[in-house]
């Protein structure tokens, strides 16, 4: 079975959902993969891939959109915090499953 | 105090920045998107990282206008689908896109810097000088200026002491240096002699070869060494004031043996630079002199 090449992955996953692959949404996904659980904020998410913020903030609407994520407000009250609430992302099993194939085709495609 | 208010500055337009390109998202993601970024502004430590997020989010607006236009009924699940519309019907209103409208406006931004910079460059900013002169008749009398009344020139106070031409002025000539003295004749500076100043006396101190100048030793032609010869050759070298020679060195007097010869030259040759420049009252001049090489085989 030939693993899909490099170029291919901008086209996966179109058949349920319309995601836009590229290195960029890799090390999105990447900082995200490394604790599935874990819920990450746009800055949070900007210190582990050191993408500009804007490139990162589409990236995580566009996954967003797409099922992979869910977001929601951290749950805090920003007058006793001090500070605004943030929006904390978090993979869905959905977006943990397609992610972990991406990375999967990806690494059979580079090391093939 | 400086470095406070630039930090001061680089919050408030960091801030206005994310306001901006919040209200510049479709209406359900515009709340969100700034408190989202405020947030993530508040946890920024420098200010240019803050400015840096403010841009950042600014350029985001394109994208995700971009990536509304071409949200599909798919993603109708999604709260963003429902912002799609306006997203799209902005940006299909206009010719070109943002993103090339943006680039273009930063290119003739650019192009006008640059075209400033050249022109600016070459024209004078200052004008020292009015270019037109207005010239005023002022008719007024201007009041007499009472100036000291001048002193009388007393004549008959000036004389005039000829100096005969048979006075012996006195002249300490300079210690004799161990050189040539040479004094230049009456004659030929011009005069008459009944009038002239003092015969001027100038030291001039023939050079030679000076320190660092190399031996005799080292330039001995390896075939004179075998056939035994011996002998004295002048060399005449024409040097500058800083010992470097200004024309090839010439044999004045062979050794009677052209290897030898040959010899002196090429050490008289490699000892440019090192001449001892002729003076004239202690100032090196250009000249020309003649000097011995010795080839002794016994040395």
């Amino acid at each position: 079975m030939n693993a899909p090449p490099l170029c291919r992955l901008a086209t996966m996953g179109k058949e349920d959902r319309e995601v836009r692959m590229s290195l960029q949404t890799m090390k999105v996904l990447e900082a995200f993969l490394e604790n599935p659980t874990d819920q990450l904020s746009g800055a949070e998410v900007h210190q582990r891939c050191k993408l500009a913020s804007g490139t990162l903030y589409p990236i995580l609407l566009r996954l967003e959109a797409a099922g992979w994520f869910v977001s929601r407000w951290e749950s805090i009250n920003p007058s006793s915090a001090g500070r605004p609430r943030r929006r904390l992302y978090r993979l869905t099993p959905t977006g943990l499953k397609r992610a972990s194939e991406v990375f999967a085709s990806f690494n059979r495609g580079v090391l093939a | 105090m400086t470095s406070e208010r630039v930090v001061e500055w680089t919050d408030r337009a960091a801030g206005c920045l994310v306001h901006y390109a919040a209200r510049r998202t479709p209406e359900p993601l515009s709340q969100r998107l700034e408190e989202e970024w405020l947030a993530d502004l508040a946890e920024r430590r420098s200010g240019l990282s803050r400015l840096r997020l403010g841009f950042g989010c600014y350029w985001a607006t394109y994208s995700i206008a971009r990536e509304q236009r071409v949200a599909t009924v798919a993603a109708a699940s999604s709260p963003l689908a429902n912002a799609s519309v306006a997203g799209i019907n902005r940006e299909n209103s206009t010719l070109f896109s943002r993103r090339t409208v943006t680039f273009l406006l930063v290119a003739s931004l650019h192009a006008a810097v640059l075209c400033g910079l050249a022109v600016g460059v070459s024209s004078k900013f200052v004008k020292l000088t009015p270019n037109q002169l207005e010239i005023h008749h002022i008719d007024q009398a201007l009041p007499p200026i009472d100036l000291p009344p001048l002193a009388k020139a007393d004549l008959n106070t000036i004389s005039i002491d000829p100096r005969k031409p048979d006075d012996k002025l006195t002249f300490e000539p300079d210690p004799p240096p161990p050189g040539d003295v040479k004094e230049m004749p009456r004659e030929a500076q011009g005069g008459t002699g009944t009038s002239l100043p003092p015969p001027v006396t100038i030291n001039r101190v023939q050079g030679g070869p000076g320190i660092g100048f190399p031996s005799a030793h080292d330039f001995y032609p390896p075939s004179a060494i075998r056939r035994g010869e011996q002998g004295i050759a002048t060399v005449s070298a024409c040097v500058d004031g800083n010992g470097r020679l200004t024309s090839d060195p010439t044999i004045v007097q062979s050794t009677g043996s052209s290897r030898l010869d040959e010899g002196a030259l090429t050490l008289a040759m490699a000892g440019s630079g090192h001449y001892r420049a002729t003076t004239e009252n202690g100032k090196p001049v250009n000249s020309c002199y003649a000097f011995r090489i010795r080839f002794d085989l016994k040395n």
